[in-house]
């Protein structure tokens, strides 16, 4: 087969939508074409300089010659090296060597834990996945699947700090038993927002014992709505029973976890979860989105209104009044006729679906629109029992605030804090808070933690806190399940503490601090006091704490329901409302970083954000025309041409991005920005948590103090917005003045341009409401596979026959065949796939000056498009559409007749292997791959550390990995590629393989159960694993059971077979010709027929030219 | 030779004394090196240095030839890996156990029919008997150092020297291939009779597939994989099996029974 080139047409002239990534693919110029058409950006597959590319030949020969001539000297080399087995010395209990052990746990967090089934190896934790016996959820999201990365971690702290410099534990043992032997101790603890039925056990006990002890809860994100509606009270979204959602500026399925969110995805299938009914418009529930700036909730909803962050209080007031409820809020602002149609219509269908419709609010939004959402959902009849909100009770009560803590440490009445909170309240408490000063009153302050950040370095003492893998602990999930967090391997590093094991420490008479285990071999204390929690709701049986240990929660348990009684009146909180402003800055809670606790985490820096589509940093985002008014827009990045020299801005390795200069409050911070599509106009979208010190290497020359405060991944990375952040303005604010231009430039990796595909109805798109050209629903869902030119194209016609003479299927594997189809209705474009797929297939990161020449690794690309009607000038109504490709596993696969040495062949079961030690790195697979799903290893990743600036060209003289234990993450079963290697996604073959050897022991078993193995006889059926009994590492993570993977001679028994089937089933470029084993599946939007902006919704199918 | 070329056709050389090769000296013709010592140059090279090069051609040819037939042929594990036996920190005798004390090969590799690893025994394992026989070996020093708590070594693992070793990019999976009627023996010979563990096959990725081809030639009975001693013929002749003359008969006929196709695409062992 030859390579085919294929010309894509230009887009018909009745073509309504425009598509677009970036802003150089929306100005459409020719060397944005010319930049698709390449596999690799410009630069990503040279030397470092042009001397080095016009010298590479020579010297790489000078080299060779001298590397042949010194492997004369080397011979003895060629002796076989010895290595050694080592068993253990005991065996323990449930460990076999070579074989992973499943246990359950849970990731405790703030709004409900999640709960997980944990991969160790020999011991080693390697990969978390979620707990399907869990009713709540499936899937996790990227921060939970990252998190294993934390507990190797080369940043991790190891060792205990006292004053900023290294300690001995023994030295802090002794200074913490002095203060457990003293009962009059004023001692303060804060800890984060989880909640723990153990810790609230033990602090009761720990109040009765130091009777001025004060406990106190802060996370910097979790808003003005704790305590809201009463000491502990909660709400809890149930989205199975919720047909009409509003999220005002909720990102429920991102950042702003309200509940569940497996069932809300549940219904954005038409056919349901399962794929087993005939697709029903009526089954899907609809969400309206207020927000500011995209968020992935806001990617997903049928109606979308981008309004101010300040307006979204005047939007709840309308929706208040339009509901009939004209008295409580007085003074509110009035919204504009658009917004009032719109909010009126939003009316209607709530009301409409009384009892089945719901508000949430975002987390971080003020008081006062909590308040006007609690008061229409009471008017919605939405709060209750079988209703979509509960009001829960929960265990986290009695606990202070951040402000509370400050006011009693400048008063005197705690005098020893111990910080057990995620967050780094030195570096992210509002700035006028005034902590710095409280903490410095404190006459011991201990800061128990993961890293040594801001606030290790604040306390006077600081102690490695062990990982939530490493310690026994109890928490609960959003809706109150009881789980588990059991211990995977004792701690790492000899001086880490758990929180549990600290407050036990607390209330043992002498104050001895034990950790890990105890003396000779003895439980932790942490496991006692989870187990004496866990008795009291369960009983004492060995049975019941077993089987809490093996499901990871305790069936039935939940949380008791509250009543909502409001700690503040409506008309204080309206006045309370941060001012608007003719520019409003957001301060946004970050993708990859969260409030800045993951910042050392390098799978999350490097995942690119699922908006801006930028890592390793957080910019400013800003809408198209506000940045035209504000001069802001006009240097769009010019993109590097074939001919010119390669200009200063641009894609790849030269986009730089302005900075800029903005004011809050008289506070200066200088950010680069970024084009924000979909974005209220007049307003700065600004993520947290990054900035947190910056080295000698620093790109902008920034101060270096805060250098000690992250470590290597999360240096020199980003702004630090929280300065600008205070107690009455702690989600938006006002900007002073307008942001000025520094004429500074500050280079941006963003891939949204890199390894960008082309071709016609890529994601597509369609509406439950009928239209004038494309029918109603039916028609729509009968045209989806007819999108694009597949509406034009003759079908594929294969020149091989399918059937032998015979007339038997032509398969070489009769038992499996694999196949994959990916729900576009369903995905958010979350990345937890992405790095799901990270920590299974071990795939390094790269570093952001790599990551900016293309040179990611990713198997898993999640595109991110925008798509804007023509007829919506102002671009108020634009889709944004995820849609993550890997390798589809062609059948006809393009790479496979062009490798030169045949490193990527098919397997006999229809995946397109990559035999890394066959491949010799000519990179001609990628370069034919029309998915662009390849990925290749320009240097070795692994073996030497990509974060150190220029170490990589440095060869063999550079810096190692480093830490010493990032290699123990490691997948066992996935080889870790080394230079010069292409690589891509294989459907987790470790996991089919495993699946498939397992089936054939059960079948060994049976054979030898009968007596005599001769007489057996096999089949494919009793070879085929059971149906949807393997799931890839993509799909496992997927809170949103986007993927569907399984067996296609399974047929419809498999949820994959079923969705194949379904007629919204289409293949990526299918005219191609390449016979994709993954599908997708197009996105259904469910509009409101009755919406003024009805007309712009479900027709953004995306065409790249 | 660009002399001798030089004379002109068809003249006989007589040996002695060449023939002048008169050149005309004109003021205008600039002196080169070969018209200024035309006859020395003819001279400076023996007429046998025609054929030199090619001499030395083929014989740079064959050597390197031969270099690489013996790189080929020598540089392969069968030679280089094979009948390694490396001297183990407890001199185990693999013949005592197996035939002397009847043990079964899962005793010690128990997990060898659960997971890809087989794994190697615990010192646990071992002491199980050996803290009631054999009690004063010297050869069980190490062995008892491990297990006395008073001794710097306690609890350590026993440092077993690796004679198998496939590469880091190769998958092998043990339970796959014991589970489907392939015997230990089949690629560690006959350890059942080692005094000290040798390797015994060459476990080369053409060694794998010769066998991932015709699995038939090593198939036998689940009941007798882990039976070094096994023997085809005599296991036939005391079960008559329908239609199975031959050793090779029971291997099709298991092969088919079972549905073993063992798969020889690249992604069967690399990942």
């Amino acid at each position: 087969m030859s390579k085919r080139i294929w010309q894509h047409p230009e887009l018909p002239a009745d073509e309504t939508t425009v598509s677009w990534r970036g802003v150089g693919q929306l100005e459409n110029t020719p060397e944005f074409r010319e930049w698709l058409e390449r596999e690799f950006p410009r630069g990503a597959a040279e030397m470092a300089d042009s001397e080095d590319a016009e010298t590479s030949r020579r010297s790489f020969l000078k080299l060779m010659g001298a590397s042949t001539a010194l492997a004369g000297f080397g011979m003895a080399a060629c002796r076989r090296p010895e290595s050694h087995i080592l068993p253990y010395a005991k065996a323990p209990e449930w460990v076999i060597p070579g074989k992973a052990t499943y246990y359950a746990s849970s990731f405790p967090r703030a709004r409900g834990a999640t709960p997980l089934v944990v991969t160790s190896f020999e011991g080693r934790p390697t990969k978390l996945g979620p707990n399907s016996l869990h009713p709540d959820q499936e899937g996790t999201d990227s921060f939970a699947q990252a998190s294993v990365l934390d507990l190797y971690s080369p940043s991790r702290s190891t060792t205990v700090m006292h004053g900023g410099k290294p300690a001995k534990r023994a030295d802090f043992d002794a200074v913490f038993a002095g203060l457990a032997k003293d009962g009059a101790a004023k001692i303060g603890l804060v800890f984060g927002h989880d909640d723990s039925p153990t810790r609230a056990r033990l602090l009761k006990e720990i109040k009765g014992k130091f009777a001025s002890s004060k406990a106190y809860a802060y996370e910097a994100l979790e808003g003005e709505a704790v305590g809201l509606f009463g000491d502990g009270v909660r709400m809890v979204a149930d989205f199975k029973v919720a047909d009409r959602i509003v999220a005002l500026d909720c990102d429920f399925a991102g950042t702003d976890f309200v509940g569940p969110v497996t069932p809300f995805f549940d219904r954005r299938k038409p056919e349901g979860k399962a794929y087993d009914k005939k697709a029903d418009a009526a089954s899907m529930n609809r969400l309206y989105a207020v927000e500011t700036a995209f968020s992935i909730t806001g990617g997903m909803a049928d109606h979308r209104l981008r309004v101010k962050p300040s307006q979204v209080f005047a939007v709840a007031a309308a929706l208040l009044a339009a509901l009939g409820d004209t008295t409580s809020v007085a003074g509110a602002p009035a919204a504009d006729d658009k917004t009032k149609e719109w909010v009126a219509t939003l009316a209607k269908d709530l009301t409409a679906h009384r009892g089945r419709s719901m508000v949430v609010v975002g987390s971080r939004l003020p008081k006062a629109v909590h308040l006007v959402a609690a008061l229409i959902n009471a008017r919605l009849d939405a709060i209750g029992e079988g209703k979509p909100l509960q009001a829960v009770a929960t265990e986290a009560t009695g606990l202070g605030s951040l402000t509370d803590l400050i006011a009693d440490l400048n008063s005197g009445a705690i005098e020893h804090v111990m910080f057990f909170t995620p967050s780094n309240p030195a570096y992210d408490a509002p700035s006028d808070a005034g902590f710095a000063t409280a903490l410095a009153k404190a006459k011991t302050s201990i800061h128990f933690g993961p890293r040594r950040d801001a606030t290790a370095h604040a306390c006077t003492w600081h102690v490695p806190a062990s990982h939530y893998l490493e310690s026994w602990s109890d928490t609960r999930t959003a809706t109150g399940a009881y789980t588990i967090v059991q211990p995977m391997i004792l701690p790492l590093y000899a001086d880490c503490a758990a929180e549990l094991e600290v407050l036990s420490a607390l209330l043992d008479p002498e104050g001895k601090l034990v950790t890990g285990e105890g003396e000779a071999g003895a439980p932790s204390p942490a496991m006692l006091a989870v187990r004496k929690t866990f008795e009291a709701l369960a009983g004492t049986t060995v049975e019941a704490w077993k089987k809490l240990l093996r499901d990871g929660f305790l069936a039935g348990s939940k949380y008791a329901a509250a009543t909502l009684s409001p700690t503040t009146d409506l008309a204080t909180a309206v006045t309370a409302l941060p001012k608007p402003g003719e520019l409003e800055i957001v301060f946004a809670t970050d993708h990859s970083v969260y409030d800045g606790r993951w910042i050392d985490n390098g799978w999350l820096q490097e995942a690119p954000d699922p908006l801006s589509k930028v890592s390793w940093d957080n910019v400013a985002l800003i809408a198209p025309k506000t940045a035209q008014e504000l001069g802001l827009y006009d240097e769009t990045p010019t993109l590097e041409t074939k001919t010119a020299a390669i200009s200063e801005d641009g894609e790849g390795q030269n986009r730089k991005a302005r900075i800029v200069a903005i004011k809050v409050g008289g506070t200066e911070m200088r950010i680069a920005v970024q084009i924000g599509f979909g974005q209220a106009e007049g307003t700065l979208y600004v993520p947290l948590g990054y900035g947190q010190g910056f080295n000698a290497d620093d790109e902008l020359g920034r101060e270096t103090t805060n250098e000690a405060h992250v470590g290597q991944v999360g240096v020199n990375t980003g702004f630090n917005a929280y300065p600008l952040r205070t107690l009455a303005a702690g989600y938006y604010a006002a900007l002073d003045g307008k942001p000025q231009d520094t004429d500074v430039r500050y280079s941006i990796a963003c891939v949204q341009e890199h390894h960008s595909m082309y071709g016609r109805a890529l994601a597509r798109e369609i509406s439950t409401v009928e239209d004038k050209k494309k029918g109603d629903f039916a028609h729509q869902l009968a045209g989806v596979k007819k999108q694009g030119m597949d509406s034009h194209m003759p079908p594929n016609v294969s020149l091989y026959k399918s059937v032998d003479p015979k007339g038997q299927p032509l398969l070489s594997d009769t038992v499996h065949q694999w196949g994959m189809a990916i729900d576009l209705s369903a995905c958010s474009g979350c990345n937890a796939c992405l790095v799901a797929c990270q920590a299974e297939n071990n795939i390094p990161i790269v570093g952001k000056q790599q990551l900016a020449k293309g040179r990611e690794m990713h198997w898993i690309r999640m595109d991110r498009y925008f798509a804007q009607q023509k007829e919506d000038k102002d671009g108020d109504y634009l889709a944004m559409v995820p849609q993550p490709v890997a390798c589809v596993q062609c059948e006809a696969a393009p790479c496979e007749t062009v490798c030169p040495v045949n490193a990527t062949v098919h397997t006999e079961d229809g995946l397109n292997a990559m035999a890394y030690n066959r491949c010799i790195g000519t990179r001609y697979c990628a370069n034919n791959c029309p998915y662009k799903a390849r990925r290749f290893n320009f240097f070795d990743y692994n073996k030497r550390n990509p974060l150190v600036a220029d170490n990589l060209y440095w060869g063999p003289l550079g810096e190692t990995q480093v830490g010493t234990a990032p290699h123990l993450q490691r997948n066992p079963n996935v080889s870790v590629r080394m230079r010069g290697v292409m690589e891509k996604c294989t459907y987790c073959v470790q996991r089919l393989k495993d699946a498939r050897i397992r089936q054939k022991r059960r079948q060994k078993v049976e054979s030898l159960g009968t007596g005599d193995s001769l007489a057996v006889t096999m089949d494919d059926e009793k070879l085929r694993i059971a149906v949807d009994s393997v799931k890839v590492a993509c799909q496992e993570a997927c809170p949103s059971e986007a993927i569907s993977f399984g067996n296609l001679l399974d047929g419809e028994q498999s949820r994959m077979g079923r969705a194949k089937a379904l007629e919204r089933n289409y293949d990526l470029l299918n005219y191609i010709g390449t016979r994709p084993r993954t599908s997708y599946i197009a996105r259904v939007k469910n509009p409101n027929p009755d919406m003024p902006d009805v007309k712009y919704v479900g027709k953004a199918t995306i065409h790249m030219h | 030779m660009v002399c001798t070329l030089a004379r002109p056709a068809g003249e006989p050389f007589l040996g002695g004394k060449d023939p002048p090769l008169v050149k005309n000296f004109t003021s205008s013709a600039r002196p080169t090196l070969s018209n200024v010592f035309p006859t020395v140059m003819a001279n400076f090279f023996p007429r046998w240095t025609n054929v030199l090069p090619f001499k030395i051609a083929i014989c740079a040819l064959s050597l390197a030839g031969g270099v690489v037939a013996a790189f080929t042929y020598y540089a392969t594990p069968k030679t280089l890996v094979v009948g390694y036996q490396p001297a183990q920190p407890i001199p185990f005798s693999h013949r005592i156990h197996v035939e002397q004390v009847g043990l079964d090969c899962r005793y010690c590799h128990s997990f060898v029919d659960v997971a890809g690893h087989s794994n190697v025994p615990t010192s646990n394992t071992c002491w199980n008997c050996h803290q009631h026989v054999q009690k004063d070996s010297p050869k069980l020093q190490p062995l008892r150092d491990r297990m006395n708590e008073k001794h710097p070594d306690y609890g350590k693992p026993i440092e077993w020297v690796r004679i198998h070793k496939t590469p880091d990019y190769v998958y092998f999976n043990h339970a796959a291939h014991v589970n489907r009627g392939i015997s230990c023996q089949s690629c560690h010979g006959r350890v059942d009779q080692m005094e000290v563990v040798y390797q015994d096959q060459n476990l080369s990725m053409g060694w794998c597939l010769e066998c991932h081809r015709e699995p038939e030639k090593h198939l036998r009975p689940l009941e007798e994989v882990y039976n070094l001693a096994y023997d085809p013929e005599k296991f036939l002749a005391e079960n008559s099996i329908e239609g199975v003359k031959t050793t090779e008969d029971l291997g099709k006929k298991l092969k088919e029974q079972w549905q073993v196709k063992p798969p020889v695409s690249c992604a069967a062992c690399h990942h």
